[in-house]
């Protein structure tokens, strides 16, 4: 446990203190906050028109589908870009500069350094998941909602963004090169949106049924949505899980060559 | 305290150690010695437990590097050919992360951090960014990494590799000052290095042990054979031409030639031959200034154990 928290305490410190984790911070404020306030804008132009017209009826439109959703999808969107530059460095720098080797003559296991860096990964994007929730919240100063659906909202987003990081610290193990690290993340991360596209299967049938559950946009949607299901959990968590066990495998592998 | 059986390591179908079997006791300072490509790298690697062998067995303080690789590690220090420090990091910083890494018990990291700083002459650079430090610095935090959680081993990857001469001298001088508190294993190309540090030497050449002895065995082993012969340079300030003929008549001298700046002496290597050298060209009054004795340098038995082919039948 000391071995991984040694590591993860190290490469959270030098994520959060590199130029790097600022430059795209600040980039995805300045998206953010022009998407996020052009939406809250349309928001309260639609709901003044709509309260208007229903004459105090209390069904008006949701400020979760209104403007949080689609913050979250900017998210997201944003996410599947900027987790693999993150996320690029948690190995391939090591290899790079031959500090992999101070790791790999420690006595830590190769599960305990990958555990490590993918700690240290989840809690870079977290500070950076913590940046996108000002903005609901501020928006609390000036709107009354509920808290529960933002909460869900927030666990997805939490989540797939862990399972953007173990895919990324999967794409940085395998190779010394950076610049193919990212390139691996990102194209790993689209591909996950597409788990599940391009299959024909008729409505009810048992590969539909199982195409539905490995969908990984639908899971998202879901916790956007207000719900919180196992079958989704379960299925972000065997995704994490599945690119941690592969990416422990990669390091235990190059004591074989 | 290490132990090597029928160690071989291939890499695909190219061997790069083949049945490597030696022993090195508590405390000792092994000269690991070979041209490049020889081995040595790898070899390190599989008693740090970098690597796994491809056949034979390593035994680190009992521990089987295979089967308890942990147990092996938390021994080990190690430093590799590129010190495998974080550039970003603060010396200090990098330290105590290295002592955390290798479980030196939470009460203690400060206090062996310190001990790693003053071995190791670093005290001025410790708030410094490591990636700001000069190369020198550079493989002195290395040799500080690999020294934070007092290992009872160290191994030490070529140290001296591409620092300058004064540096150079300094990282002897530390290592020399280690003896004895650690068991040593010291891989280089550079003979000097070994002559200055170490006890033992295992020459390795091709993947494969060629010499195993000490510094003196090895020599006279080398001497012994007839073919390592003293070889005396003198200078005098007078009379070169008749010392030269007059070292001829001394027992054990094969042939005294004055070649201008120098009388160049062959002996047949013996000690009293050379004392008697000193004492004529003294008796003579010709104004002795130099007088050099060279035995046969581990240069020489370096070079004629990895050139030729068989090498040292006996071993």
């Amino acid at each position: 446990m000391r071995g991984i928290l040694t590591i993860a305490g190290r490469d959270l410190k030098n994520l959060l203190s590199s130029s790097l984790f600022y430059v795209i911070a600040g980039m995805c404020t300045v998206l953010w906050s022009y998407s996020y306030m052009r939406n809250l804008f349309a928001f309260a132009e639609r709901s003044r028109l709509m309260s208007g017209q229903m004459n105090g009826l209390e069904t008006g439109v949701n400020i979760q589908n209104g403007v949080f959703m689609g913050h979250i999808s900017q998210i997201n969107l944003l996410f599947v870009f900027v987790v693999p530059a993150l996320t690029m460095r948690l190995l391939s720098e090591e290899k790079r500069q031959r500090t992999y080797d101070l790791l790999l003559t420690s006595p830590v296991s190769a599960t305990q350094i990958v555990l490590g860096k993918f700690l240290a990964g989840t809690g870079a994007v977290a500070a950076l998941i913590g940046i996108s929730l000002l903005y609901p919240l501020s928006t609390r100063f000036v709107a009354e909602y509920q808290m529960a659906p933002l909460f869900s909202a927030y666990l997805g987003v939490f989540l797939v963004s862990a399972a953007y990081v173990a895919v990324g610290l999967f794409a940085s193990s395998l190779s010394e090169s950076m610049m193919l690290s990212v390139i691996m993340g990102l194209v790993f991360n689209i591909s996950l949106w597409f788990l599940s596209q391009g299959v024909d299967a008729p409505a009810g049938t048992l590969q539909s049924q199982m195409m539905e559950h490995i969908n990984f946009g639908q899971h998202f949607l879901n916790f956007i949505m207000g719900s919180i299901k196992l079958s989704s959990l379960v299925f972000l968590g065997s995704l994490i899980a599945l690119f941690i066990f592969l990416t422990q495998r990669v390091v235990e592998m190059s004591r074989w060559r | 305290m290490i132990e090597v059986r029928k160690l071989s390591k291939n890499y695909g179908d190219r061997p790069a150690i083949k049945d490597l079997n030696f022993s090195i006791g508590k405390g000792e300072v092994i000269g690991f010695l070979g041209p490049n490509g020889a081995g040595k790298s790898t070899t390190m690697k599989i008693l740090t437990g970098y690597m796994a062998p491809s056949s034979g067995e390593v035994k680190v303080a009992g521990f089987d590097v295979f089967e308890n690789p942990l147990e092996v590690k938390r021994r080990i220090g190690y430093l590799p050919e590129t010190p495998p420090v974080y550039n970003e990091m603060y010396v200090q910083d990098y330290l105590s992360f290295v002592a955390n890494l290798k479980g030196v018990e939470r009460g203690k990291v400060a206090a062996m951090v310190a001990t790693a700083l003053d071995k190791t002459g670093l005290h001025d650079v410790k708030k410094r960014v490591i990636g700001n430090l000069s190369k020198g610095f550079k493989q002195r935090v290395g040799l500080a990494q690999a020294l934070v959680s007092d290992p009872e081993i160290l191994i030490l990857d070529e140290p001296t590799v591409g620092l300058d001469p004064k540096q150079v001298a300094e990282m002897r001088q530390l290592i020399r000052q280690l003896k004895g508190q650690h068991t040593i294993v010291l891989s280089t190309h550079i003979l000097p290095e070994v002559q200055a540090s170490c006890e033992k030497v295992i020459i390795i050449n091709r993947g494969q042990i060629v010499a195993e002895d000490t510094l003196d065995g090895l020599a006279r082993r080398m001497s012994g054979g007839g073919r390592g012969a003293g070889h005396i340079t003198l200078r005098v300030r007078r009379k070169s031409d008749e010392v030269a003929a007059q070292l001829k008549s001394i027992p054990g001298v094969t042939s005294s030639v004055n070649a201008g700046n120098f009388i160049e002496v062959q002996t047949l290597g013996d000690e009293a031959t050379v004392e008697e050298i000193a004492s004529r060209v003294v008796a003579q009054g010709a104004g002795l200034i130099e007088l050099r004795a060279e035995a046969a340098a581990l240069e020489d038995i370096f070079i004629k154990l990895t050139s030729a082919n068989d090498g040292l039948s006996e071993r």
